[in-house]
């Protein structure tokens, strides 16, 4: 039985968590906005984990928004243009988790004819599962809340993993980020469609929803649209989650919606769930019905530093400059620019880098950084461990690497990290444990390959 | 447009701190001032119903405690840690566990013994093993034993009729030589049993008197989830069944040294264990060992040797009762 909070119908995960104070009230009740189209777009060959895409145009040569660039390849997935232009070649460009990065750029011509049209598959319902495939994999769709992983692949590992359920996450436990919010609000019929899609393509026969509590308007919103929808034979229900950080990570989402626990280091996918975030239903449901490609993204451009917080539809490639200029700019204090959510995002050192599909937003924050100030030795008072979700010894890992016994943390938990921040969060040294944890993790995991060889 | 984005400019505009990019309101320094905040009433009245004495105490105990911490810092070329309230704290505390007419360069000598033994010399904040103001006390047992077990004064009365600090013996002392009648006596008169061991007009150390007071502080730093009751409760159920066939189980309970010890002490981070379960157990044995040495032992007060001793098996506690996590996948659960 999925865990019920006392007190009422929210489910929520076991231990630990936190719960940060969640400032989305500066774009929870705001829109989706458009982006004007840029004047040129930047588009990495590497957005998604996999091997890089194969270019499949030439330079120079003339493209419509929607056309298809560059091949998926074996592992990864296919880019397409996303304005209207002239290509340039591929060339080293600034990439937003890497430093530098082979990318297109498309400059807008104003010859170029408008986007491809995507008419309906009259029988888009009727698809097999290898015939969505090919579509979800066509379409370079990969998970949009953020890990980037390609959808295709993820959906067939599930399909052979014969999952019994489809578990959606519209949690959004992240502080500041709206996005997910606003785009349940949007368009909930094709969020439900499309989750229908991924349940069918994946073999599971039930369909969980989980959005937490301070979304009771999107909560709404799919219900009705639930009820509007032709389900068949599938059990579609939203499970109301308590708002808690991280609820939205895959385990702690499994757990809350299905009360199936997650073993260490294994996926959902062994407790016979797969987990989707609700905007990669909403691109699923787009290239299933229209063979539509993934073109655009919804992201939460806010923080203190951004003078017009706003939740924003921008083609992919869009430099990030030009999206905070949207927003009015950053405010002179601005100092830390996030790609992601404050937990678990990465600072970014510029903004001339473009917007990638696994961004759902940049928050931008004022003030110093926790680690700006350095960090101090454990005091032992024990707060990581109450908050680590996995229980976990974030303290004892540190001290330990921090003694030089690195190899000695695997008994406290350092393979399983995910690295959630909670532990970091919490603790009252500053000290950086996920950090700690990323170290131990490497050299454990390189130790290991040695012992291999 | 504002001047930040103006790009290639600026490429590298942004600081580049690593994740998570957001903290909680809490730190170290603020914890162990909240601490020394929740000590302060008890302290203020011990400087009232005591007199400067045990003003003189306070301060040098933690001018002792604050020297060394800063010469430590020194000689292993740190740097100085003294803003971050943890040595004041152990002067403090040492301080609050002291007779009231102790000579004030002993309470001095047992602030430098706390910080340079206890503290400094295991490698400075976070790596001690005992509680160092604990360690201090002992060290003070130790060198000064009569000044440390007949330093007590009489308190000045309630409704100020002249009683001259004359040396006296805590109620946990009367018990101790004289059986439980006579302890009754003591607390008793002339204020009654509430009126002494809860707001502190026994003789007693300058900090253990008023267990309101105590209480009061103990509750501000449970509100701020700096404490919790688990260690303190455990130390009370400790006491409660060592002294159970004593008859003056609540005499020992409500004896301020033991409120002190309970939540001040044995709550310290560092000398205590860090899992739930691991503070039950600990808190249980510094219960034990107290009610042991009170009723069994040489001593009145058993709560600072009962800590120590409960501090050396902390780590073995949190190795005992580690958190048990989720576990990976084909190993039982």
């Amino acid at each position: 039985m999925p865990m019920a909070h006392p007190g009422g119908s929210t489910h929520t995960f076991g231990r630990g968590g936190i719960h940060p104070d969640p400032h989305k009230e500066a774009t929870s009740a705001r829109g989706i906005d458009d982006l004007p189209a840029p004047a040129e777009v930047i588009l990495p060959l590497v957005q998604h984990l996999g091997e890089p895409s194969e270019p499949c145009v030439k330079k120079g040569e003339v493209v419509r928004r929607g056309q298809k660039i560059a091949e998926g390849g074996a592992t990864g997935v296919p880019l397409h243009a996303t304005i209207s232009g002239r290509v340039r070649p591929v060339d080293k460009r600034p990439h937003p988790t890497q430093a530098m990065a082979m990318a297109f750029s498309i400059a807008a011509i104003p010859e170029a004819e408008p986007e491809l049209e995507f008419p309906e598959d009259p029988t888009w319902r009727a698809r097999t599962s290898d015939e969505m495939l090919v579509r979800i994999r066509e379409a370079g769709i990969v998970g949009l809340g953020g890990a980037a992983f390609p959808t295709w692949r993820k959906l067939a590992f599930a399909h052979e993993a014969k999952v019994d359920m489809l578990v959606m996450n519209g949690a959004e436990c992240e502080p500041y980020l709206t996005s997910d919010h606003r785009l349940m609000l949007a368009d909930p019929r094709a969020i439900v469609e499309g989750s229908l899609l991924i349940a069918r393509c994946a073999g599971a026969r039930e369909v969980r929803i989980g959005v937490e509590s301070d979304k009771p308007d999107a909560q709404a919103a799919l219900q009705k649209a639930i009820a509007q929808t032709p389900v068949g034979d599938m059990k579609v229900t939203v499970v109301p989650c308590l708002a808690r950080y991280p609820q939205g990570a895959e385990k702690q989402l499994v757990a809350a919606v299905t009360g199936r626990n997650v073993p260490a280091r294994a996926l959902p996918t062994s407790v016979g769930v797969l987990v989707q975030n609700v905007a990669t239903a909403l691109a699923v449901h787009d290239a299933v019905r229209y063979r539509r490609p993934l073109l655009d993204r919804v992201l939460t451009v806010t923080g203190p530093g951004v003078r017009e917080p706003r939740n924003v539809r921008a083609p992919l490639g869009t430099p990030l400059s030009e999206i905070v200029d949207f927003c009015g700019g950053l405010t002179a204090d601005a100092t830390r620019m996030i790609a992601g959510g404050p937990m678990m995002g990465r600072a970014l050192p510029r903004l001339d880098v473009p917007l990638i599909k696994g961004m759902n937003g940049l928050v931008v924050l004022t003030g110093k950084g926790p680690l700006e100030d350095g960090f101090g030795p454990c005091i032992r008072c024990g707060r990581c461990l109450d908050a680590c979700p996995l229980g976990l010894e974030p303290d004892q890992v540190s001290v330990r690497v921090e003694a030089g016994r690195t190899l000695d943390t695997e008994r406290y938990g350092a393979l399983d990290c995910y690295e959630c921040g909670c532990c970091s969060y919490v603790c009252p040294s500053s000290r950086p444990l996920v950090q700690f944890m990323q170290v131990a993790k490497g050299a454990l995991r390189r130790s290991a390959d040695v012992r291999a060889r | 447009m504002s001047e930040m984005s103006a790009g290639p400019a600026a490429p590298h505009a942004f600081v580049l701190s690593p994740g998570p990019h957001l903290h909680v309101e809490e730190s170290t320094r603020r914890i162990m001032w909240w601490v020394n905040g929740a000590l302060a009433p008890a302290a203020i009245w011990g400087v009232y119903v005591f007199g400067w004495n045990a003003l003189a105490g306070i301060a040098a105990s933690i001018a002792g405690a604050l020297g060394a911490e800063w010469l430590g810092a020194r000689m292993t070329g740190r740097r100085t840690t003294l803003a971050d309230g943890s040595a004041f704290c152990t002067g403090l505390l040492l301080a609050l566990t002291l007779p009231p007419r102790l000579p004030a360069y002993e309470a001095f000598l047992g602030g430098v013994f706390a910080i340079a033994l206890g503290k400094m010399i295991f490698g400075g904040l976070g790596f001690n093993l005992f509680n160092p103001a604990l360690l201090g006390r002992a060290f003070l047992m130790a060198s000064f034993p009569l000044a440390m077990t007949s330093g007590w004064a009489t308190p000045r009365n309630w409704f100020g009729a002249s009683l001259d600090a004359v040396t006296s013996a805590t109620p946990l002392a009367v018990i101790k030589e004289h059986g439980f009648a006579a302890g009754l006596a003591v607390i008793t008169s002339p204020a009654g049993f509430w009126n002494a061991l809860a707001l502190g007009f026994r003789p007693g150390s300058i900090g253990e008197t008023s267990v309101v007071l105590l209480a009061l502080g103990a509750g501000a730093l449970l509100a701020r989830r700096i404490l919790t009751l688990t260690i303190p409760l455990s130390v009370f159920a400790g006491v409660a069944i060592a002294t159970w066939h004593t008859g003056v189980m609540p005499i020992h309970l409500m004896s301020g040294g033991l409120w002190l010890g309970a939540f001040f002490m044995a709550t310290d981070y560092v000398t205590s264990p860090s899992t739930v379960n691991g503070q039950v157990a600990f808190g249980l044995l510094v219960g034990l060992l107290t009610g042991i040495i009170r009723v069994y032992g040489g001593y009145p007060e058993g709560i600072c040797y009962a800590i120590l001793i409960a501090n050396a098996m902390a780590p073995a506690f949190d190795l005992w009762f580690r958190p048990r996590r989720t576990a990976p996948a084909g190993t039982p659960s």
